[in-house]
């Protein structure tokens, strides 16, 4: 084994299925259409993510301005309202007026006034309830302070009760369950789109006539097989490039805390893309293999493609319970399995039996309709003209 | 050992539903021959190509190469011309050829060598790197015909390979065909223009409704016709009979006269007949043409 002999296209003889997939590759890497798909995608979804990122950056703090008296509150307002989860920022206001015209204005949310003790607040429209609260607390304190309790004992009583979580929160909240629910529905989509390439391939070969010369020297599987993994090998590359484009973009806008943009969350995404796009794939040529002219594609896969629909329907029903009966049962079937396993994965922990049956199911069905399609194929592939029945190819 | 090396048909039948396409078929292509395959359209011509391919499957009947049934590994060594040509639209020649070539089992280097080998040859050389689609009908139908010869095939079949070519492109064609030939690879091709089968064809078959109605070289399929003779016997009169049994006028030119004789007659008696009338200035024997005796074995046929 020189290195010669593994350079591509050298001087061995090479198995007619890698040559027919090294076509497919070759050809759609140079189509404008694999270039220019990839750059717009690849744009779409950094975009997306820097988006996201500003808008989860976008919680201001409120901006509290104190006057006379109340000023004294500052300090202990700022400790109560991080105790109550609330961002802000003080600054003393000289001018009462002044301060009110700031408020009106719009750059400065809330005007303190009046004593410590009884201080008034001022804002434009409304005040957030924790930022509320966190100035009748400190209200509160002085005036326990100012009855004569030593600052030990006026924090003792201030003290916040504290509150024990019996189930820890979930990491996999709602900007995560987005994430994911915005990657699955992408990669549904792509899987659409390559399978599609996979029937449009199948009737390009029926309608240019090579198809004769094809399979005079090559048995049909063969030429399904290097078809269907050349364009899911260009399809991989071109996730691979978006995703790494992605991942790249989220680590550098830093919503890294995201798990479903974590690199395992996305492999997982990858294994479910790959078991889907060999399902569709293999399907969409079994039936385009049926008809003889672009035009007939569409129609030709229009049963298939329902199941991709209701697929990307079903995440929308099973979602907001993905633990339940429904997304349970669908997440197993083989042909939603794809998209609603790796949705389901994202938005909550499943049970790893599921996922395995759900993996083991859809590769057996992969196994049972490559079969089929292989002999759908075989016989329908050399019939021109009218529309080929299913059943008459079946039976050859 | 030769032959091992034909090409053999044998007994195959197809039907499509109650149509007859082939039935009991039976010929050979010998090794180092031009085998011209003629018939009417819809005669069973590009079925039988199509089961020798494999791309059709046989209700009965093997085909042999070698001796042996056909196997998928032996087909791929055939090279074919289909009726339907076919070709990508959207891809190089050059490296389509050279695809095809590799598909066939020529490892890539030796494959694109001889697709830019038969591009030089049918004077495509500067079109290597063209899509087919830009190329003229013509010249798609050679880099088609190269297709079939790429990867040096050990049979030739091909459906048509003249249709829709210049003067120059079929004597290029035909050349090359001769030359494989030569190099002992049996080569059967169809076509419609019987001057051109009569001039290069070592053998002819002539298929009809799905049977082969006569097979054999020019001259052996003329020995199975009738014979004719043209006489120019200026002194007989317009309306002149000539009485002689088992002869037949079949056409007039002035003076000259076309006679078919049935099998079996003697053209002497013929001529004593038209001695008869006067002088003689011509008694000469016609060879039909190919397209004679296709239109005659058809005719009969269909009788």
């Amino acid at each position: 084994m020189n290195a010669r002999s593994w350079s591509l296209g050298g001087t061995r003889h090479l198995p007619t299925t890698f040559l027919v997939a090294r076509r497919e590759v070759r050809m759609r890497l140079r189509s404008r259409v694999f270039v220019g798909g990839t750059i717009v995608m690849t744009v779409l979804v950094v975009v997306g993510i820097v988006a996201a990122s500003l808008l989860a950056g976008k919680t201001n703090p409120v901006r509290v301005g104190f006057s006379g008296g109340s000023q004294a509150l500052e300090r202990s307002f700022t400790a109560t309202a991080a105790a109550l989860g609330a961002k802000v920022t003080v600054s003393d206001i000289a001018d009462v007026t002044a301060g009110e015209a700031q408020v009106a204005a719009g750059t400065l949310d809330v005007l303190v006034t009046g004593s410590s003790t009884a201080p008034t607040a001022v804002a434009k429209a409304a005040i957030a309830s924790n930022v509320e609260s966190a100035l009748s607390l400190a209200a509160e304190a002085a005036r326990l302070s100012d009855a004569g309790l030593s600052p030990a004992a006026v924090t003792s009583a201030m003290a916040l009760v504290p509150v024990q979580l019996l189930q820890p929160p979930n990491p996999k909240d709602n900007e995560n369950l987005f994430a994911s629910l915005a990657l699955g529905i992408l990669l549904w989509i792509a899987l659409g789109q390559y399978g599609n390439m996979v029937a449009q391939g199948v009737v390009e070969e029926k309608a240019t006539r090579i198809m004769e010369i094809l399979l005079a020297t090559i048995q049909p599987n063969r030429l399904l097989a290097g078809k269907v993994i050349g364009i899911g090998l260009v399809g991989l590359l071109q996730l691979t490039i978006v995703g790494a484009a992605a991942l790249v973009a989220v680590h550098v806008t830093n919503v890294a805390a995201i798990p479903a943009l974590g690199v395992a969350s996305i492999l997982g995404d990858l294994f479910w893309f790959m078991l889907g796009f060999l399902f569709y794939a293999t399907a969409y040529s079994a039936v385009a293999s049926l008809v003889s002219r672009q035009e007939e594609v569409q129609s030709a896969v229009a049963p298939i493609s329902i199941f991709q629909i209701a697929g990307y329907l079903l995440v929308y029903a099973a979602l907001p319970n993905p633990t339940g009966p429904l997304a349970t049962v669908c997440s197993l079937l083989p042909p939603f399995a794809p998209i609603l396993m790796a949705v389901r994965m994202a938005a909550t922990d499943v049970p790893f039996w599921q996922i395995g049956l759900a993996a083991t199911l859809t590769l057996a069905s992969i196994v049972g309709l490559t079969w089929l399609a292989g002999r759908v194929y075989s016989n329908a592939a050399l019939r021109l003209g009218t529309r080929v029945r299913f059943m008459d190819a079946f039976r050859g | 050992m030769t032959n091992d090396h034909n090409l053999e048909i044998e007994g195959i039948s197809k039907r499509y539903g109650e149509t007859v396409a082939v039935e009991e078929l039976s010929f050979d292509v010998r090794a180092g021959e031009l085998f011209g395959f003629v018939g009417r359209n819809g005669a069973g011509k590009t079925t039988t190509m199509r089961i020798v391919l494999g791309v059709l499957a046989a209700d009965a009947g093997t085909v042999r190469w070698l001796g042996v049934p056909l196997t998928f590994e032996a087909r791929r060594r055939i090279g074919y011309m289909p009726e339907e040509r076919g070709l990508y639209p959207k891809t190089h020649v050059a490296e389509q050829l050279a695809y095809l070539g590799e598909l066939h089992g020529m490892t890539g280097a030796e494959a694109r060598e001889a697709a830019l080998g038969w591009l030089d040859r049918f004077g495509l050389a500067d079109r290597r790197d063209a899509d087919l689609q830009v190329l003229s009908l013509g010249n798609q139908q050679r880099v088609q015909l190269a297709a079939a010869l790429v990867f040096g095939p050990d049979v030739l079949v091909l459906d048509e390979p003249f249709a829709g070519l210049d003067p120059v492109a079929v004597d290029v064609m035909a050349g090359v065909l001769r030359e494989r030939a030569e190099a002992g690879v049996p080569v059967i091709f169809s076509s419609h223009e019987l001057e051109l089968v009569e001039r290069l064809c070592d053998r002819v078959g002539i298929i009809d409704h799905g049977r082969m109605v006569a097979c054999g070289t020019v001259t052996e399929l003329r020995a199975g016709g009738r014979e004719r003779r043209w006489i120019d016997s200026p002194a007989a009169s317009t309306d002149w009979e000539i009485g002689v049994p088992g002869v037949h006028l079949l056409q007039t030119d002035g003076s000259r006269r076309l006679f078919e004789l049935d099998p079996g007659v003697d053209d002497q008696a013929l001529l004593q007949a038209a001695l008869a009338t006067g002088p003689v200035r011509e008694f000469e024997p016609v060879e039909p043409s190919l397209g004679e005796l296709f239109r005659t074995v058809i005719g009969e046929a269909g009788a």
